[in-house]
């Protein structure tokens, strides 16, 4: 994480450094490590700053969800406080604008009464508010079963928030629905999340894994600055990738840095000199070298192009037996006439380091990446001598072999021994009255059904009537589609936005009351524990109540629809899916109303 | 496998063209191999494969039916006699040297000179009157006390299995593969062994006639026909070869003064014209002309002394240096050489035709160590035997200068083959029956025509696909519309170089894993590389795959190879640009990850200008009535189709292939666009370039592309079973129904259907699972419809 730009400023009248980072605006207190305050790019809304000429220089970002927001007062001296001031502006003035196009593209107003959840100071648990119609259990149980929320194999509610925060972030659909139930408190955090725990796993996963070397070429080029002179930008980076790119730098600033050569003198010094030139990952370089004078220091460090048809590093030669070319070479003497010039390799000579340079840079990628575990040299030792069988994998065509079929689920039954048992005594019991059938009399028989099976063929006749019907059903099907494409959609903007809201929120609320309704699917690698039925039970009540009220709301939408002047059915049909799932939950759970022991 | 059965029953030659990656080697092998085991007489099998990797998959799949052979054997008997087949390849002394010194030599000619000298019949004679005397190879000396035959288990043995065999032993592998040869029933070795006289003499002379031949991935075999016949003299060789000629003549002086006899022993067999009986083994080079050009009278007398032979090499010598002086290109035949050398320096034919003869005799006479470096004076030698001894289909070409523009002269003096029929003519004669395969020889009367023979059999087969399982593609346009083309005068365009660049970069992007480039020439890939790193296009391929390219050392392209199937394997994804004749394109398989897209930029026509090439194809036209064109058409297209055959290995491997070159205006280059060079390639490639496919743009390309790998990398349909991959039902059911058809026909045909059950049996037992009729397709379809 890279700091964009930081200053030293007061919050909340304690003293401390203020801190723009790539992903987020941080304080930290003086003297502390972590920083107190930290809000996500994504949460800015607005900024606020005190007028030039007032004393103080005060900086307010408001995040959404908070109009207050938090006040910074640049504490260096003025004008170093005023610069510092607008550098925070530009930068957040940009964050700003990416945030309100973002939002306003995908998501709906925020409303205006949800709680803040987005500035989160460290330590503190960051959590909706508890919804009002929380269940009456026993406070302890909620609070584990809160705490331990689904989905994440870590128990730290921070960084549990911090994972869904980013889904959120990830998908405005999600953010637009969490906003809608849970800050309004109709559904709980942690309820919201049972059954999507997938998405916050996908997301630590994609957090933790780590980001491989990017695979450029370390090649520094010069940016042209006004005056015909260049400049390069140097950063740790790239004094890093330099050291390890090119050993012999690492080893001349080890012996020059900082006896003769200061650490600036030394970069300008190398940039400049014929080492550089010769590092550098062109074909160019070699014509450049006379126009770059000689220094005595890194001309020692010199080495000639390995531009000889065979390379200067020789290498052992243990490479599996499948793709040594040096062995076909080897394999008889050379005859025949020398290939025509275009054919030689290494005519070139140019290219010849770059093209090594190529490889050896791939290889020094390819190592790292496998972190040099003993891993990486296994297809090689397998295909030595010694075992030469597994030559065959290479040679097998698994289009030959057998599709495999799948093992399959063993089915993991409870009191299995005794389920058999009862089955073979059932079984055993129903033997005996079952008739022993004579194969050959019912072969007889299914034969003689058989007979003159063609003539009863030819005598089928199709009703008329039912082929008619069949084609009335189907053109009118065409037509009604024909219909539905010629017509125009003219539901306005706001009404099918309401309506997707209502759709979305009676969805979920279906998700909820089925998932408390039905048993829990074991396999979700949750640590989760199951809600006590009571639990359940309550949250079924819960969004009864919610799912009763849809209807109102589809007819509120209706009237809204009819007024804007769409077509009351139109809107009907639309809704009538979901109103139908909702009557069919709420039906369902009128049957089982009497609480049934066991669902 | 019908097709060879007949050729082998009637001891014939046939041409098969079998698409790469369908088991082409196993089938070959277990039909042969049954072939073998049921007919008491035993024929030999010379199995003659391209490049050592290539070999030693031959020799594992081999092993790995003899595996199976003897586990379904019926009797003991028949397992007995199973487990006594031997099988072993033969390569180089460099490729096989356990010595602990000798193996560390670099160069395969040091390793062979030091090998002879530890081991030729002088030296080890010596050490055994008076051990210590001089050094031997020890595991050469354990070989010794085995009996021969008995040199190493009967069973097949990879090359690998050899060498591992020799450590533990303590045996020299190499000898022990030589010795063996007369015993086994299959020897796989190079093509150069059978078709370069100068080490088919040594190593193929005791092949029965009746032995079956077997050129596999044989679409190159006339290039080595003609290298076989073929060689070059440069002025540092000739320079090398008058200081050997120096040596030689001080080496003759010492031996006058200790050891006078020698030469006189030496003289006399020469007076005779016996043909000295050598140890094959001890052989370091024998004649370079075929064995029926050899003459079999006594060297002429003006060379029979030693002294006065060297004389003579060296005026010869001479004679070659003062016309590498010459500024300006020279192309001459063989006649009008030897008449300008007679004029000049009174050398007759008849003493240099024994030139080569003579020298080995002399040097053997001399008991010479480090004969390596003594290979330039060989050459010689052997360029003024070939000289003397052919006439016809060759040329002598002497070129100043390497290049058009060179200033500075690098003369070279090429002694050219123009007739690969020469050298091909022998194994034809002398062995009854020459299959010759690859997955590339459309079309199929070339072959025949430029190696003079007539084949029995000649076919080719196409693939059944479950589905398209590779994707051909010819992108003519670039994505801003300029056509791109490889021809010279175009091909460093940089728009066209932009273009090239763009397709690669698109490509690293969207295909996953393995990337392949070829490129038409190594002068080509050179400058074209540095083109792209300095546009910056490179930075872009960086992004999304590691780069690596082939390099002028084997060695060092072996590691990146390693290193490039490395990064395929973990998922980093790899792009590898080489050149499609160059040492990646022959022998290595880019099958599955390692390889989902092969992209050839250009065709790779041969360099026009060269003028062996162009001596050669005047003589194909003169000789053969094959047309210029014709042959550079089919000779790119050959290496093309097994540029981008090599991505494809079995039925569920997928690829794309994609040809980046658009049709030339001229009439002369065509390429791939054009509808007449597509019928060109091979059947099995062109049955599915579609004519959307075959003139797209960039952007098409990959959204074409996008599209092919979004379906392929579905789930393979599991319902191979029928299509492509037959059960012992199917074939029964495809034989019973040919059967039918055949006995209708004639009635002679009854060999035939025996040896289709025959040769059947042992091919399709892959799978016995059952065999879903199309019943319960057709259900599901009628279920889809009523939807």
């Amino acid at each position: 994480m890279s700091t964009l730009c930081s200053a030293r400023a007061k919050f909340k009248k304690l003293q401390g450094l203020l801190e723009l980072t790539d992903t987020h605006l941080q304080w930290t207190q003086d003297g502390k490590k972590a920083p107190m305050l930290s809000v996500p790019h994504s949460d800015a809304a607005a900024l606020f700053s005190s007028k030039e000429s007032s004393p103080q220089v005060k900086l307010r970002v408001s995040v959404y969800g908070d109009d207050d927001g938090h006040t910074f007062n640049f504490t260096s001296a003025r004008p170093v406080a005023v610069a510092e001031r607008e550098a925070f502006k530009t930068e957040l003035t940009n964050i700003i604008s990416r945030n309100r196009t973002v939002r306003e593209k995908s998501v709906l107003k925020p409303p205006v009464s949800a709680t803040p959840i987005a500035p989160v100071s460290n330590g503190a648990v960051a959590r909706a508010p508890l919804p009002v119609s929380r269940p009456s259990t026993s406070r302890a149980a909620s609070v584990s079963s809160d705490a331990r929320t689904p989905g994440t194999p870590s128990s730290d509610p921070a960084h549990d928030f911090r994972l869904r925060k980013k889904v959120l972030v990830k998908t405005p659909e999600l953010a637009a629905l969490h906003r809608e139930l849970v800050m309004t408190g109709q559904i709980t955090e942690s309820e919201f999340w049972e059954g999507r725990e997938h998405l916050l796993l996908a997301q630590a996963a994609a957090e933790t894994q780590k980001k491989g070397r990017p695979g450029q070429l370390v090649d520094p080029r010069p940016q042209a600055v006004e005056g015909g002179e260049v400049k390069i930008v140097i950063t740790p980076q790239l004094v890093h990738d330099i050291f390890e790119e090119f050993p012999v730098v690492a080893k001349a600033y080890d012996e020059n840095v900082p006896g003769k050569l200061s650490e600036a003198e030394f970069w300008k010094r190398y940039f400049q000199s014929k080492l550089f030139h010769s590092h550098r990952a062109s074909i160019r370089s070699t014509a450049t070298q006379h126009v770059v004078k000689d220094d005595a220091i890194f001309d020692k460090y010199l080495e000639k192009p390995d531009d000889q048809l065979e390379p200067r590093r020789q290498r052992e030669s243990n490479v599996d037996l499948f793709i040594d070319l040096e062995a076909t070479y080897e394999d008889h003497e050379e005859t025949g006439n020398e290939k025509d010039f275009t054919m030689q390799a290494g005519k070139q000579r140019g290219a010849l380091p770059l093209i090594r340079k190529f490889n050896e840079h791939s290889e020094r990628l390819l190592k790292t990446s496998m972190y040099g575990s003993p891993a990486k040299r296994r297809r090689v030792e397998s295909a030595d001598s010694s075992d030469p069988w597994n030559h065959y994998a290479q040679l097998d065509l698994d289009d030959l072999h057998d599709p495999d079929t799948s093992p399959g689920i063993i089915l993991d039954m409870q009191d299995r021994q005794r389920y058999f048992e009862g089955r073979a005594a059932g079984a055993s019991a129903e033997e005996v009255p079952r008739p022993a059938v004579d194969l050959r009399v019912a072969l007889q028989e299914a034969k003689r059904d058989l007979e003159g099976w063609s003539a009863d063929l030819a005598q089928l006749k199709i009703e008329r009537k039912a082929g008619d019907t069949a084609l009335t059903s189907m053109t009118a099907n065409v037509a009604a589609r024909l219909d539905v494409n010629k017509r125009k959609n003219d539901i306005p903007e706001d009404i099918f936005r309401q309506m997707r809201t209502c759709q979305t929120a009676a969805n979920e609320f279906l998700r909820q009351f089925w998932s408390s309704i039905y048993p829990p699917a074991t396999d979700l690698q949750t640590l989760a524990t199951p809600a006590t039925p009571q639990q359940k039970a309550a949250k079924a009540t819960r969004m009864v109540g919610y799912l009763s009220k849809t209807p109102e709301k589809v007819n509120a939408i209706v009237i809204a629809a009819h007024a804007a002047g769409v077509d009351r059915q139109k809107v009907e049909i639309g809704m009538k899916p979901i109103l139908d799932a909702v009557d069919k939950a709420l039906s369902f759970w009128r049957t089982r109303k009497p609480p049934a022991n066991r669902p | 496998m019908c097709d060879l059965k007949r050729t082998l029953d009637a001891t014939g030659h046939c041409v098969l063209e079998m698409p790469s990656g369908t088991g082409k080697t196993v089938s070959l092998l277990s039909l042969i191999v049954s072939y073998q085991q049921f007919f008491p007489t035993k024929r030999k099998l010379i199995y003659c494969s391209r490049t050592v990797p290539e070999i030693e998959k031959a020799l594992a799949e081999l092993k790995r039916l003899m595996a199976y052979r003897v586990s379904t054997a019926e009797t003991e008997e028949q397992r007995e006699k199973e487990k006594n087949f031997m099988g072993l390849g033969l390569t180089s002394r460099k490729n096989l040297c356990i010595h602990p010194e000798v193996s560390k030599e670099k160069k395969g000619k040091v390793v062979d000179a030091r090998c002879r000298d530890l081991t030729n019949a002088a030296t080890v004679n010596r050490a055994r009157e008076n051990p210590g005397s001089v050094d031997v190879c020890s595991f050469h000396e354990n070989l010794a006390d085995i009996e021969g035959g008995q040199l190493i288990p009967p069973g097949v043995w990879t090359l690998a299995d050899v060498l591992q065999y020799g450590r533990d032993h303590g045996t020299c592998p190499y000898f022990t593969v030589r010795r063996m040869m007369p015993f086994v029933d299959v020897v796989i070795y190079s093509f150069h062994y059978l078709l370069d006289p100068k080490v088919a003499e040594q190593v193929s002379k005791d092949m029965s006639k009746d032995s079956i031949v077997v050129f596999d991935e044989a679409h190159n075999i006339d290039n080595v026909c003609l290298e076989s016949l073929s060689i070059d003299l440069t002025r540092p060789m000739l320079d090398s070869a008058a200081r050997s000629v120096n040596k030689l003549a001080d080496q003759i002086d010492e031996i006058k003064k200790t050891d006078a006899s020698k030469l006189q022993d030496e003289y006399a067999k020469l007076v005779e014209g016996l043909q000295e009986a050598a140890a094959d083994e001890d052989t370091f080079m024998s004649n370079p002309v075929l064995p029926e050009d050899l003459l079999t009278e006594a060297v002429p007398g003006n060379i029979r002394k030693a002294e006065h032979f060297v004389a003579f090499l060296k005026r010869f010598v001479e004679y070659l240096k003062t016309r590498m002086r010459v500024l300006h290109v020279v192309a001459e035949t063989p006649l009008s050489f030897l008449q300008h050398l007679k004029d000049i320096t009174y050398i007759e034919r008849r003493p240099l035709r024994f030139c080569a003869e003579r020298l080995q005799s002399l040097v053997r006479t001399l008991e010479l160590s480090r004969l390596d470096e003594y290979n330039s004076l060989q050459k010689v030698a052997g360029f003024a035997t070939l000289v003397s001894t052919y006439e016809k289909g060759f040329l002598l070409i002497l070129e100043p200068f390497e290049t058009e523009n060179a200033t500075v002269p690098n003369p070279i003096f090429h002694f050219a083959c123009l007739d690969p029929a020469i050298a091909i003519k022998p194994v034809f004669e002398r062995f009854s029956s020459v299959v010759i395969t690859s997955g590339t020889i459309s079309p199929l009367d070339m072959y025949p025509k430029m190696l003079q023979f007539t084949p029995v059999v000649q076919e080719t087969y196409a693939m059944t696909l479950t589905r398209n399982a590779f994707l051909p593609l010819v992108i003519t346009r670039g994505s801003d519309q300029v056509a791109i083309s490889s021809r010279f005068e175009v091909r460093n365009d940089p728009a066209v170089v932009r273009n090239f660049g763009s397709i690669l970069v698109e490509y690293s992007k969207i295909v996953p894993d393995g990337v392949v480039a070829f490129f038409p020439s190594y002068l080509y890939m050179e400058s074209i590389v540095a083109a792209w790193n300095d546009m910056g296009i490179l930075n872009e391929v960086w992004k999304h795959k590691l780069i690596f390219v082939e390099t002028p050392d084997a060695n060092e392209t072996s590691i990146a190879l390693e290193n490039y199937r490395r990064a395929c394997d973990n998922g980093r994804g790899a792009v590898l640009l080489s050149v499609a004749r160059g040492k990646v394109s022959e022998g290595i398989d880019f099958d599955h990850n390692y390889g989902r897209a092969v992209i050839m930029f250009g065709v790779p026509y041969q360099y026009t200008e060269n003028r062996i090439l162009k001596a050669r194809l005047e003589y194909l036209r003169d000789a053969y009535r094959i047309r210029e064109s014709e042959f550079l058409g089919f000779d790119a297209i050959r290496n093309a189709a097994q540029c981008v055959g090599r991505a494809l290995r079995g039925k569920t491997d997928w690829g794309l292939m994609v040809f980046a070159d658009k049709h030339a205006t001229d009439g002369k280059l065509q390429r791939f666009a054009r509808a007449d060079k597509r019928a060109k390639l091979p059947r099995w490639i062109n049955q599915y370039i579609t004519e959307t496919a075959a003139n797209l743009s960039t952007d098409m390309a990959l959204t074409v592309s996008k599209l092919f790998m979004r379906t392929i990398s579905q789930n393979a349909g599991e319902n191979l079973t029928g299509v492509s991959l037959w059960t012992l039902e199917d074939v029964e059911k495809a034989q019973s129904a040919q059967r039918a058809a055949e006995a209708e026909e004639q009635a002679k045909a009854e060999a035939e259907r025996a040896a289709a059950g025959g040769g059947g049996d042992d091919e399709m037992d892959e799978d016995e699972d059952e065999y879903y009729g199309d019943g319960g397709l057709s259900d599901r379809a009628l279920a889809e419809m009523e939807v």
